[in-house]
């Protein structure tokens, strides 16, 4: 980061001077050195638009009593009422129980598997690209039309997946295996992402270490153990990152496959949001809900980060 | 680093190989499987779906897919979801890569805040901006609009195009650009006929990245549409929200054609997948 950004700094200043010595007319001259701004300034207008101007409103909204039928501000101020609601309430703090379990565990199915299949597709044999392709698919797919599939492979009497196993079991009408089908769907759709990150992880390690282990006569075990593992932990911080930010926000697939269900045994606080705004209508507290969603995935955010920046400094 | 490679006898080689293949088959036939299964059920007649046991073998039909496309709804949804991708697309591009050019090359005023907000975009979670933009939206009269749609997906897909783009921007050679400016080129004269044109590739792979995931996306279209702006992933949800009912050919076989577009996408995107999963996080 550093290097790029002196030797861009340099080569500003060095444009600027040409800019200065070669440019005729006085409006052309202008919009030149404004270049950058005209550049960057609907970006950042888009983002206000859309983005800061949103949670700032939230953000008021979350001490509000409104209701749809008011105006923009004509909403009640109640302090911290909506949050106290939530904290209260069981359902609320029982989906960020929920919400925390269903990520650790999928994200954790996730990289098994991922890494599973990137050793699988980083051996050096004719036709592995072909398999790379077909592995990608699950993750490319939309993942409404996802859920849908697996609803029906699941369905309790015409599913595929009771006729093998031979019994009739209810799958997403029951806890707790409603939360492990969920889960098992995500996983599907998700561990060949982390296997794309972490081949890409694999193919850019450096060649000499594992050479020179193999000379001296280690085993596979020991050489992917004590080499290759610790040579790919940046990779994996950054894929363990990622899909923790991905599953924690969990939508699709669960609204999808049980919208929540059965008594809340797959109520993840996006889905919790998503009820309480959109069909209770109750948006002061959907926008309290959000925004304590928010400092969740901030403080996740910057947990994983300062963690990777450590071991970069190190 | 090279690919793994087993080294020692012959016969242990192709042992090694034969594993390999055997568990790559393996965890490929596990993977595909429930799409193959769904694609097979969208070309079965009613009463093959619900044959017990389950067909494994029979001639199919292509009723499913003919019902399908005479379905108004169906097609309705599929111009919306076309419009709102390639909307979301065009307006992330145009606003998006001058930006991406100006954070791979100038240092600017407010650059690192401008970063830590895309960072944002792409990092916090949707329904956190979807509520108070619903409630905006609503009263300045957009909501139910294809427009609405449009922007909300510029949350995602604007900072995947900078980010993509300031990739491309950065591997491209200053020098074309500073041997223009030395020519006279004013810097927009630059930009569009000498930068843009080398980037093509960068553009190219950036918009197939967004389109999929506009087609994808889901929450944001099941807040911001009503019947006859929902787009398809909004109509896949209300064919199959409560009850799965009956109709498992026609409804297997509209999933099929929603996941074609974007299965045909990975193919063509395989390449610069990385460098868009990762965007933020590493240099792909």
């Amino acid at each position: 980061m550093g290097g790029t950004a002196s030797s861009a700094a340099e080569a500003g200043i060095v444009s600027a001077a040409r800019t200065r010595s070669a440019r005729p007319g006085a409006s052309g001259r202008w919009l030149d050195r404004h270049f950058i701004k005209f550049a960057v300034l609907p970006t950042t207008v888009l983002m206000l638009c859309i983005f800061g101007l949103p949670l700032l409103f939230s953000g008021f909204l979350s001490f509000q009593g409104w209701a749809p039928e008011l105006g923009l501000f004509d909403g009640k101020f109640v302090g911290t009422a909506n949050y106290e609601d939530l904290l209260t309430d069981p359902d609320f703090l029982g989906s960020i129980q929920l919400t925390l379990i269903y990520t650790a565990a999928t994200v954790s199915a996730e990289l098994i598997c991922g890494l599973g299949i990137a050793l699988l597709l980083n051996v050096d044999l004719p036709y592995i690209a072909i398999f790379r392709t077909l592995l990608i698919v699950p993750m490319m797919i939309t993942p409404v039309v996802a859920a849908f599939c697996w609803k029906l492979l699941l369905d309790p009497d015409h599913g595929v997946i009771n006729y093998w196993i031979g019994e009739h079991i209810v799958w997403l009408g029951k806890p707790g295996t409603a939360l492990f089908a969920v889960a098992l769907v995500n996983v599907w759709q998700n561990a060949p992402y982390v296997s794309i990150l972490l081949l890409a992880g694999l193919r850019s390690l450096p060649h000499e270490p594992v050479e020179a282990a193999r000379i001296d006569g280690a085993s596979v075990w020991q050489m992917f153990w004590h080499i290759t593992l610790p040579l790919l932990r940046p990779y994996i911080l950054v894929a363990l990152l990622l899909r923790t930010i991905f599953e924690f926000r969990a939508f699709d697939n669960i609204y999808v496959l049980t919208g929540g269900g059965p008594a809340n045994a797959t109520m993840t606080l996006s889905q919790f949001t998503y009820l309480a705004s959109f069909v209770r209508f109750d948006l002061s507290l959907g926008a309290a809900a959000s925004w304590l969603m928010l400092l969740m995935s901030m403080l996740l955010c910057l947990v994983f980060m300062s963690t990777v920046h450590r071991r970069d400094v190190s | 680093m090279a690919a793994l490679n087993y080294v020692g006898s012959r016969r242990g080689k192709l042992l090694f190989a034969g594993s390999v293949y055997a568990a790559l088959i393996a965890l490929t036939m596990a993977f595909l499987f429930p799409l193959l299964w769904i694609i097979g059920l969208s070309l079965k007649t009613r009463l093959q779906v619900f044959a017990n046991p389950p067909l494994f073998v029979w001639w199919p039909t292509w009723e499913n897919y003919v019902a399908v496309f005479g379905r108004a709804d169906f097609l309705q949804a599929f111009v919306n979801s076309l419009l709102v991708s390639c909307g979301a697309v065009s307006l992330s591009l145009l606003v998006g890569v001058p930006a991406a050019y100006a954070f791979a090359r100038f240092p600017f005023f407010g650059r690192n805040f401008m970063f830590f907000g895309l960072l944002a975009m792409r990092m916090l979670p949707p329904i956190a901006v979807l509520v108070p933009m619903y409630v905006l939206f609503s009263k300045i009269g957009l909501t139910t609009t294809r427009t609405s749609v449009v922007l909300a997906y510029s949350t995602f897909s604007l900072p995947l195009v900078v980010w993509i783009m300031r990739g491309f921007f950065e591997d491209l050679p200053r020098e074309l650009e500073e041997s223009a400016w030395v020519d006279g080129a004013s810097r927009y004269q630059t930009f569009f006929h000498v930068v843009l044109p080398l980037i093509r590739p960068g553009l190219v792979a950036a918009s197939i990245l967004c389109l999929q995931l506009a087609w994808n996306d889901f929450l944001f279209a099941a807040v911001l549409t009503n019947n006859a702006t929902r787009t398809l992933p909004v109509l896949m949800a209300a064919f199959s929200g409560g009850d799965t009912g009956v109709d498992w050919g026609g409804m297997t076989a509209s999933g099929v054609l929603v996941i074609l577009p974007v299965i045909v996408f990975s193919f063509l995107a395989q390449r610069h997948l990385v460098a868009g999963l990762s965007s933020g996080a590493v240099k792909g």
